[in-house]
C-alpha cells in the first residue's frame, strides 16, 4: 500500500467521525455546477427548466451523487456499525426493564463463568510462580502392586539426581510444621525443607538477600538458615530490608535468616503455603525425632525435575527407569518394583486430582448452564420482541434492504446487550474473588489458591460474552428475517407463526430439560450430604473438641511428653462436664497418608515394597471414648501398656477380617514398618472408620499405645456433656497452664468434619440454587408460549366450542400441548443427567448417580410445574366466547 | 459492474489530473465538460461520477481545492494539482503506456517472425 493509500484511509476515518459540515459542502458544489449547466443550456437556447432538468439528468441526480460522494467520504462500513450501535442504543433505551433484566442475568451468567473459571484457572491451568514453568515434571513413585504415590526417599533421590543425563536439575522438597517464635510469641507454622538446589533449578530469585544454595545443604545439621517467604516478610518483619542476618527460634533453635522469596513465590505445591524453606541437611533439627537423610526405605519426599531442552516426557520417564532399574538390582530390599511416572506439576498429578476436576467439572457446567439458561430465556424475549417488529422488517425488506444489513442490526442490540453484560459480569466476579479472598477455611495448614483475573480469564470471558451474544441474538434475528414478504405485508398468518413456534416450543423443551438436569445434580448433593451426616465414620463428632499441638517442637522428649500428656489429661478430665479425654497423633479427618507395611506372625516376610499397608496413630488411654469410637471386641489400652510392657495393638474390622479371615483376632500378632520391628498383640478391634477422605472405601487401620510409640504431634480430643463451645477456652488454658509457650489450635471435631464436606456443600446449594431458578424460568417459558398458543387459536376454539365441543374437551386438548413439551424436555434432561451425574461420583460418598426416588421426584415437580403454567390459558380457552370469536377477525 | 467501474475509476482519475495539469485550476463541472471535449464528444459521463472521483484524488492529496468566483462571478470550488499530483500524472500515465503497449502487441494483426 503507497502512502497516498494511508494518507487516503486517515482522511477517510477522519471523515467517518467528523460527520456533518461537508455535507452542505457538497450541497453547494453541486447547486453551483447546476446553475453553470443551466447556464450553458439556457445560452445554448433552452428554457430554464428544461435546461434544469438535463442539467440534473446528466448528472445523475443529486441525491445518488452524495450518496457516492458520502461513501468515498468516510469508511461506510464503520459508519454503518455506529449506526447500528446508535440505534441499539436507542431500542435499549426506549425499553428499560427488557434492558435491566437481560443485563442482570447476563451479568449473572457471565459473572458465575469468570468466577468459577478463574478457579478451574488456578487449579488446573495458571503455571506455577517459576522460571519456563513447561520444562518442570512432578514423580510418581509407582509400586508393582499397581499403587502410585508422591514420595520418595532421600537417597533415592541423590542417586536419580545424579544418574540421569535427561534432567537439568531435580529437587526435593517436603513440608513440616514448626513452632517459629517471634518476639517472645511462638506458634504453628509450616515450612518447606528442601534440597539445596530447590531455588537455583526453579530459577526463583531472592526479593532481599540470598536463596538457599547447594552450599547451604552440605553438612547433616551444620545450616541453620532459613528463606521467609515474602508474606511472612511483611506482615512479622514489615518488610524492612534488614532482615538478612537476623535469627529466628525454630523448634527451640535459632536458625539465621539469609534472604526473603519474591512476592507472590508460594513453592512448588498449589494450594499449599508455607512461609519458610530450610535445607534437607537441617531435617533432624526442623523435623525432630526423624532421620531420614540416610534411609532409603523412608519415603517422605516429593520430586521435581526440569526437563533438559529437547527431551520430551517419555524419553525422560524411560531413561529415569532406567535408573529406577540400577536402584532396583542395589537395592531390591526396599526398591523392588519402584517405577517412576512423570506428569506435568500442579494438580494433575496429586492424590486430589479426582475429587478436584470433578468439583471444578460441576461448577462449570453448572454455570454454563446457567448462562444457557438466561440466553434461552434473552432469545425468547427477544424473540418477542422483534415479532412485533415483524411488520416494519417485512416493509424494510420489500423496499429492498439487504437481510445481511437487517441481521447485523438485530445482532448489534444482542451483542451490545452481551458485552455490557459481560463488562458488569466481570465487575461482578471481582468482587466475588475478593470476598472469596476473605474467607478462612477451619483447617490447620496455609491454604493458598490465588484467584486472579488474569488474561486467561478474561480471554475466556470474552469469548463467552461473544458467544452468548451470537447465541441467542442470531436464532431470532434469522428467523425474523426469513418471514414470507407477501403473508407478512399482507396480514398475520399461521404460515410463520408455525416456524416460530417450533423454536419456541425448542426451546422451552431445552429449559425444561436443563432445569431437570440442574435439579437432579442437585438432589443428589443432598442426598449425598444426607448420607454423609448419617455415614459411618467411626467416631461421634458431637459435643468433642479438639486441641492440637506438638510436644516435639516445643522439644519435650519421650518422657518429658509422657508426663505432659498425663498432666493435661489427668487436669481436662477433672474439668467440669468433661466426659472423656485422650490424644492421637494425627486426628481423623487429617491429611492422613502414612501407611507402613505390615508383617504377620507366622508368614512368611514380603519385601518392603510388596507387603501389604494399614495406615497408623498412636493414641493415649481413653482416647477411644472421648472419640466416640466403638470398642467391638477386647480392651481399650490402659496405663500399663507403657514402653516396658508387652507391645500391644487394636486394629479395626477391616484390619481383623483382612489379615485373619474366620479367625479371631485378639492375641494375633504382627510386625508393622519392617519385618524387623517388635511384635505386637492385638487386644482390642474397633469399628471401622473414615481417616483420610469421608470418599474412601474401608481401609485397614492400627492403633499403637502411644508410651510404645513416641509421637510429638498431639491432638487432645475431649467429650464434654453438653455444647462443647463453652469449655474450649478453659481448655487452652489448661494446656497453657502447663506450658505457656505451646503453640494450640483449637476447633469443634463438628467444624472439622464439615470441611471435608464444604465441596458438596456448595455444590449442593449452587446447583440447587440454579435448578431452582431454571424451573421458575421454564415454567414462565411455557406459560408464555401456551397463552400465545391458546390467543392464536381464538377463533379455532371459538368454532369449535360454537359446533358443541365441550369444556373439558378443550381443556385436555390445550393441556396436552403443554404437557407434550413438557414430557420430552424431561425425557432429554434425564439422559443427560444420567450422563452429569457420572461427574459427580466422587463428591456423591455412595448415592447411585441413578438414584431412581430423585429422578422421580424431580420430573414430578417439573410435570406438576408445567401442568400449572398450562392451566391458567387452557382455562382461559374454555372461556372463549364463540360470538366474540368469530367477530375479531 | 463494479470491476468496468473500478477501471473507469482509475482512468477517470488519470483524465481528471491531466485536465487540471492542461488547463490549470478548474471547477467540478468545468473538468466533466472538458473531459467531453477531450475525448471528442465519443465519451459522455455522468457528471455525478465526477465528484467522488475529486474527493478521493484530495484524500490522497494529488489535488487541492479551494473556493473561488468563476467567469460569471458565481461562486464555485476550484481544484487545483498538487505537486504529489505531478509525480502521480507520471507514474499513471507511464503504467498506462505500458499497458496499451502490451495490449497492442495482442490486438495486432499476426505476424510472421
Amino acid at each position: 500500500m503507497r502512502a497516498r493509500h494511508v494518507r487516503g484511509w486517515f482522511v477517510r476515518l477522519a471523515g467517518t467521525l467528523g460527520g456533518g459540515a461537508s455535507d452542505r459542502e457538497l450541497a453547494e458544489e453541486l447547486e453551483s455546477h447546476l446553475q453553470m449547466h443551466v447556464e450553458d443550456g439556457v445560452r445554448a437556447g433552452l428554457q430554464p427548466e428544461e435546461a434544469r432538468r438535463q442539467a440534473l439528468v446528466k448528472l445523475g441526480g443529486v441525491a445518488a451523487t452524495a450518496e457516492r460522494y458520502r461513501e468515498q467520504r468516510g469508511l461506510p462500513w464503520i459508519e454503518v456499525l455506529l449506526q447500528d450501535t446508535r440505534h441499539g442504543l436507542r431500542r435499549l433505551a426506549a425499553n428499560p426493564v427488557f434492558t435491566t433484566v437481560a443485563l442482570l442475568s447476563l451479568a449473572l451468567g457471565i459473572g458465575a463463568n469468570t468466577a468459577i473459571f478463574s478457579l478451574v484457572n488456578a487449579m488446573f491451568f495458571r503455571p506455577l510462580p517459576i522460571e519456563r514453568p513447561q520444562e518442570l515434571v512432578s514423580f510418581q513413585n509407582k509400586a508393582r502392586a499397581g499403587w502410585g504415590f508422591l514420595v520418595f526417599s532421600y537417597p533415592n533421590y541423590k542417586d536419580l539426581r545424579d544418574r540421569n543425563d535427561v534432567l537439568a536439575g531435580l529437587v526435593a522438597y517436603r513440608f513440616a510444621p514448626l513452632s517459629v517464635s517471634h518476639d517472645g510469641v511462638s506458634s504453628k507454622m509450616w515450612g518447606y525443607v528442601v534440597s539445596g538446589n530447590y531455588f537455583d533449578v526453579l530459577g526463583v530469585r531472592a526479593s532481599v538477600g540470598r536463596m538457599l544454595s547447594p552450599d547451604d545443604d552440605r553438612l547433616p545439621g551444620g545450616h541453620p538458615v532459613t528463606v521467609v517467604s515474602h508474606r511472612y516478610w511483611r506482615q512479622s518483619y514489615g518488610a524492612d530490608p534488614s532482615v538478612v542476618g537476623r535469627t529466628l527460634n525454630v523448634n527451640g533453635r535459632a536458625f539465621t535468616v539469609i534472604g526473603v522469596a519474591p512476592e507472590g513465590f508460594f513453592g512448588t505445591q498449589l494450594g499449599i503455603a508455607p512461609d519458610f524453606w530450610f535445607p534437607a541437611a537441617m531435617q533432624a533439627e526442623i523435623e525432630m525425632g526423624s532421620a531420614w537423610l540416610e534411609a532409603r526405605d523412608v519415603e517422605i519426599l516429593m520430586l521435581q525435575g526440569r526437563l533438559k531442552p529437547g527431551v520430551s516426557l517419555a524419553a525422560a520417564e524411560a531413561a529415569l527407569n532406567d535408573v529406577a532399574l540400577q536402584l532396583e538390582r542395589e537395592h531390591p530390599d526396599v526398591n523392588e518394583g519402584k517405577r517412576i511416572g512423570l506428569t506435568p506439576p500442579g494438580l494433575a498429578g496429586t492424590p486430589f486430582r479426582r475429587s478436584a476436576i470433578s468439583f471444578a467439572a460441576i461448577l462449570m457446567a453448572v454455570v454454563a448452564f446457567a448462562l444457557l439458561l438466561a440466553s434461552t430465556n434473552l432469545a425468547n424475549l427477544l424473540l418477542a420482541r422483534v415479532q412485533e417488529r415483524r411488520a416494519e422488517i417485512a416493509l424494510r425488506l420489500s423496499l429492498g434492504a439487504s437481510r445481511g444489513r437487517l441481521v447485523r442490526q438485530l445482532m448489534t442490540e444482542s451483542m451490545l446487550l452481551a458485552g455490557v453484560g459481560g463488562l458488569i459480569g466481570v465487575l461482578l466476579a471481582a468482587g466475588l474473588l475478593r470476598l472469596l479472598a476473605g474467607v478462612e477455611l477451619p483447617i490447620d495448614f496455609p491454604f493458598l489458591l490465588e484467584l486472579r483475573l488474569d488474561y486467561r480469564v478474561l480471554g475466556f470471558t470474552a469469548a463467552v460474552a461473544v458467544l452468548t451474544g451470537v447465541a441467542f441474538g442470531l436464532l431470532p434475528a434469522l428467523q425474523t428475517t426469513s418471514v414470507n414478504l407477501y403473508s407478512t405485508v399482507k396480514a398475520d398468518s399461521a404460515v410463520g407463526g408455525a416456524r416460530r413456534s417450533w423454536l419456541k416450543n425448542g426451546l422451552i423443551v431445552f429449559q425444561v430439560a436443563l432445569s431437570l438436569v440442574l435439579l437432579t445434580g442437585g438432589g443428589l448433593m443432598l442426598r449425598a450430604l444426607h448420607r454423609a451426616q448419617t455415614l459411618e465414620i467411626g467416631l461421634d463428632p458431637r459435643n468433642a473438641v479438639e486441641l492440637s499441638f506438638d510436644l516435639r517442637l516445643q522439644g519435650y522428649d519421650a518422657t518429658g511428653a509422657r508426663e505432659f500428656r498425663r498432666r493435661v489429661l489427668e487436669r481436662v478430665r477433672s474439668l467440669p462436664g468433661v466426659q472423656a479425654a485422650g490424644t492421637i497423633d494425627l486426628a481423623p479427618i487429617d491429611l492422613h497418608f502414612g501407611r507402613s507395611p505390615v508383617f504377620v506372625e507366622g508368614r512368611t516376610p514380603e519385601r518392603i515394597t510388596n507387603a501389604p499397608r494399614a495406615m497408623a496413630s498412636r493414641i493415649s488411654p481413653g482416647y477411644l471414648d472421648a472419640m466416640g469410637v466403638r470398642l467391638l471386641r477386647g480392651r481399650d489400652f490402659s496405663e500399663h501398656d507403657d514402653e516396658k510392657a508387652p507391645r500391644v495393638a487394636i486394629v479395626n474390622e477391616t484390619f481383623a477380617r483382612g489379615f485373619w479371615p474366620g479367625q479371631d483376632a485378639i492375641g494375633k500378632r504382627f510386625r508393622q514398618g519392617s519385618a524387623l520391628s517388635p511384635l505386637m498383640e492385638v487386644v482390642g478391634v474397633v469399628e471401622d472408620g473414615k481417616y483420610s477422605s469421608l470418599a474412601e472405601s474401608a481401609q485397614p487401620y492400627v492403633c499403637r499405645p502411644v508410651e510404645q510409640a513416641y509421637a510429638g504431634a498431639t491432638s487432645l480430643i475431649v467429650r464434654t456433656a453438653s455444647d462443647p463451645q463453652a469449655s474450649v477456652a478453659a481448655l487452652r488454658q489448661e494446656v497453657q497452664r502447663l506450658d505457656p509457650g505451646m503453640p494450640l489450635s483449637a476447633r469443634l471435631l463438628t467444624d472439622k468434619m464439615a470441611v471435608p464436606l464444604l465441596p458438596a456443600r456448595v455444590a449442593a446449594v449452587v446447583l440447587g440454587g440454579f435448578g431452582l431458578v431454571a424451573l421458575a424460568l421454564a415454567a414462565i417459558g411455557i406459560y408464555g408460549v401456551m397463552s400465545c398458543a391458546v390467543a392464536a387459536r381464538t377463533r379455532e376454539i371459538g368454532i369449535r366450542i360454537a359446533l358443541g365441543a365441550d369444556a373439558g374437551n378443550v381443556l385436555r386438548q390445550t393441556l396436552r400441548q403443554g404437557i407434550t413439551l413438557a414430557l420430552v424436555g424431561v425425557a432429554s434432561g434425564a439422559s443427560a443427567a444420567l450422563g452429569l451425574a457420572r461427574l459427580m461420583r466422587s463428591l456423591l460418598f455412595g448415592v447411585s448417580t441413578s438414584d431412581p426416588s430423585i429422578y422421580v421426584g424431580v420430573a414430578a415437580l417439573l410435570l406438576t410445574a408445567a401442568l400449572l403454567a398450562c392451566y391458567v390459558p387452557a382455562r382461559r380457552a374454555t372461556q372463549v366466547d364463540p360470538v366474540i370469536a368469530l367477530r375479531c377477525e | 459492474m463494479s470491476d468496468r467501474s473500478d477501471v473507469w475509476q482509475g482512468t477517470l482519475a488519470l483524465m481528471v489530473l491531466k485536465t487540471l495539469e492542461a488547463m490549470g485550476p478548474l471547477h467540478g463541472y468545468g473538468i466533466a465538460r472538458r473531459i467531453e471535449q477531450t475525448s471528442g464528444e465519443r465519451l459522455s459521463i455522468q457528471y455525478g461520477t465526477i465528484y467522488p472521483a475529486l474527493l478521493k484524488l484530495e484524500q490522497e492529496g494529488c489535488i487541492a481545492s479551494e473556493w473561488g468566483a468563476s467567469d460569471n462571478n458565481r461562486k464555485a470550488k476550484y481544484y487545483r494539482l498538487t505537486r504529489a499530483g505531478r509525480k502521480q500524472i507520471e507514474r499513471e500515465a507511464r503504467k498506462w503506456e505500458e499497458a496499451t503497449a502490451i495490449l497492442a502487441r495482442f490486438l495486432a494483426p499476426p505476424q510472421e517472425s
